[in-house]
């Protein structure tokens, strides 16, 4: 029998850095989506689900038209974006300008932002390293994901989808590659990245991985 | 002292610190601001030297000096920078650079990083000899005094990077813009949960009343802190809500003005007997 690769957990950190360049209106904003570096829009949008983020929004540029200018159809539809239906950063950099002409065509005028909450455009310098956990077969791998902290999870989880070229998560890609659990893969790949946070996704995937291993007991039982 | 914020701060956070640890042992970092008591920074070297020395990293901690006039000085600078309406003149701007020209002599500067702390030695740039020098800004720049702030960024925009606190404090500066969140040190001693019993005795001995609840304000005694608007947000209170309002602090040396707004607030509150205000109750 072939030994299993094991699972290195594996977390990443951001460091935040300034651009010096802000938006106080959604003429503003387009302008500097149009100009701003791939590493800022990557931010705004990918690391989005790093932060304690609103459900109803995917990506910072949504998040401030609706609670900063209040622009709510417009941010429903930049929160209708997936930044990972896409091949590369200027890809979805077009269809944040799109989305953004198609609603400043209906509505030319929109409100600014108040004093004080501009957009800040940020970028980051993301650190990855090993978290220290290793997982040689699946009850390791229930134990490790109970463990570790939800950076390592939103990175295996969500920056995967843009690392990875089958755009999946590397929980599953390993329990279909190495364990060859094709059923419990599919069935973490279903989570709905968007529906949860990222403890809501721990305990998802905790879910499905202790109900496998609870039959795979019975099994030898 | 490090294995203390385990189950505190996120697991990855103490690898990450020890992994960064060994990458910079050979190096040395060098930090200097200008006071070792009292205000925010004092407080934040005094609990990161530490920790950074036990990683392995050599790191210093020195001082500028300066006199009354000087302080006054970085202290209108300072309100100027977090938006207070004050005039800095050519004759003030040379006597901060003349102080920080002369510390630059004193100082030694031998370090691969030198981390430069808020506005008033940040002039000691132009005296830099060799490694990457940074200017942590522990300061609201959201909306300064124009041409105070312009005036302080020609120092700035010479150093290697600048740290701020949040988005909102940066600049367009032609640097690297780092931007980390000030925090708060759980296994400080200001922020340790104290027993029932050393609350008992501490509140005994400052003779504050236990028999109500009390409202609490640590900080310099700074007119940025508000403490007068603590006061009148404590009569608010106190209306229907019967409670006492303890103002307690430690001063800063390089602080001048901490003992006017101390004897303002003190002149505000005579003639509450159930205000009590300590301007030195943390170093007891």
């Amino acid at each position: 029998m072939a030994e299993i690769k094991a699972f290195e957990f594996k977390q990443c950190v951001n460091i935040l850095k300034s651009t010096g360049r802000k938006a106080g209106n959604l003429h503003d904003l387009r302008d500097a989506i149009s100009k701003i570096s791939d590493k800022s829009i990557i931010h705004h949008t990918y690391h989005y689900f790093l932060k304690v983020h609103v459900f109803e929004y995917t990506n910072d540029f949504a998040h401030w038209t609706g609670e900063s200018l209040e622009e709510r159809a417009l941010s429903e539809h930049l929160s209708n974006i997936d930044p990972y239906g896409f091949e590369n950063v200027k890809d979805l950099r077009n269809e944040l300008l799109n989305v953004i002409d198609n609603y400043l065509k209906q509505f030319p005028e929109p409100r600014a932002a108040m004093h004080d909450d501009e957009f800040y455009f940020n970028e980051t310098i993301t650190l990855i390293f090993h978290a220290n956990v290793r997982a040689g077969n699946l009850a390791e791998f229930l134990l490790g994901i109970r463990h570790v902290d939800p950076a390592s999870i939103y990175y295996h989880f969500y920056e995967a989808r843009a690392r990875l070229k089958n755009r999946a998560d590397d929980f599953s890609t390993w329990i279909e590659d190495s364990l060859k659990k094709d059923g419990l893969a599919e069935r973490i790949r279903a989570i709905d990245p968007f529906m949860h946070n990222i403890e809501g996704i721990r305990g998802h995937i905790v879910m499905a991985v202790e109900e496998e291993v609870k039959n795979d007991m019975e099994l030898i039982r | 002292m490090i294995e203390q914020y385990s189950g505190i701060s996120p697991k990855g956070d103490l690898i990450l610190l020890q992994k960064l640890g060994e990458r910079l042992k050979d190096k040395t970092f060098l930090h200097i601001n200008s006071t070792r008591e009292g205000g925010g920074v004092a407080e934040i070297l005094q609990r990161m030297l530490p920790l950074i020395k036990e990683l392995g990293v050599n790191v210093r901690w020195e001082i500028i000096e300066g006199d009354k006039r000087f302080f006054d000085i970085t202290k209108r600078i300072h309100n100027a920078l977090q938006g207070s309406p004050e005039k800095i003149s050519d004759d003030m701007w040379d006597y901060h650079l003349e102080v920080n020209r002369k510390n630059s002599q004193k100082l030694n500067f031998e370090a691969d990083a030198v981390f430069i702390h808020d506005p008033q030695p940040a002039p000691l740039i132009n005296f830099k000899k060799g490694g990457k020098w940074l200017w942590r800004c522990h300061i609201d720049l959201s909306n300064p005094i124009k041409d105070v702030c312009g005036y302080l960024m020609q120092y700035c925009e010479k150093f290697d990077s600048a740290i701020f606190s949040v988005a909102r404090f940066t600049r367009a500066m032609p640097v690297d813009e780092f931007i980390i969140p000030p925090s708060i040190d759980p296994m400080s001693e200001k922020n340790k949960t104290l027993p029932d019993d050393e609350v008992r005795k501490i509140m005994e001995r400052l003779k504050i009343p236990l028999d109500r609840p009390v409202i609490l304000q640590i900080s310099r005694f700074d007119r940025f802190k508000d403490p007068i608007g603590v006061v009148n947000a404590y009569r608010m209170v106190k209306k229907y809500n019967d409670c006492v309002l303890v103002l307690a602090g430690s001063p800063a040396s390089d602080d001048p003005e901490g003992e006017a707004v101390l004897n303002e607030v003190r002149e505000y509150a005579k003639e509450d007997p159930d205000i009590y205000i300590d301007a030195a109750a943390i170093q007891r």
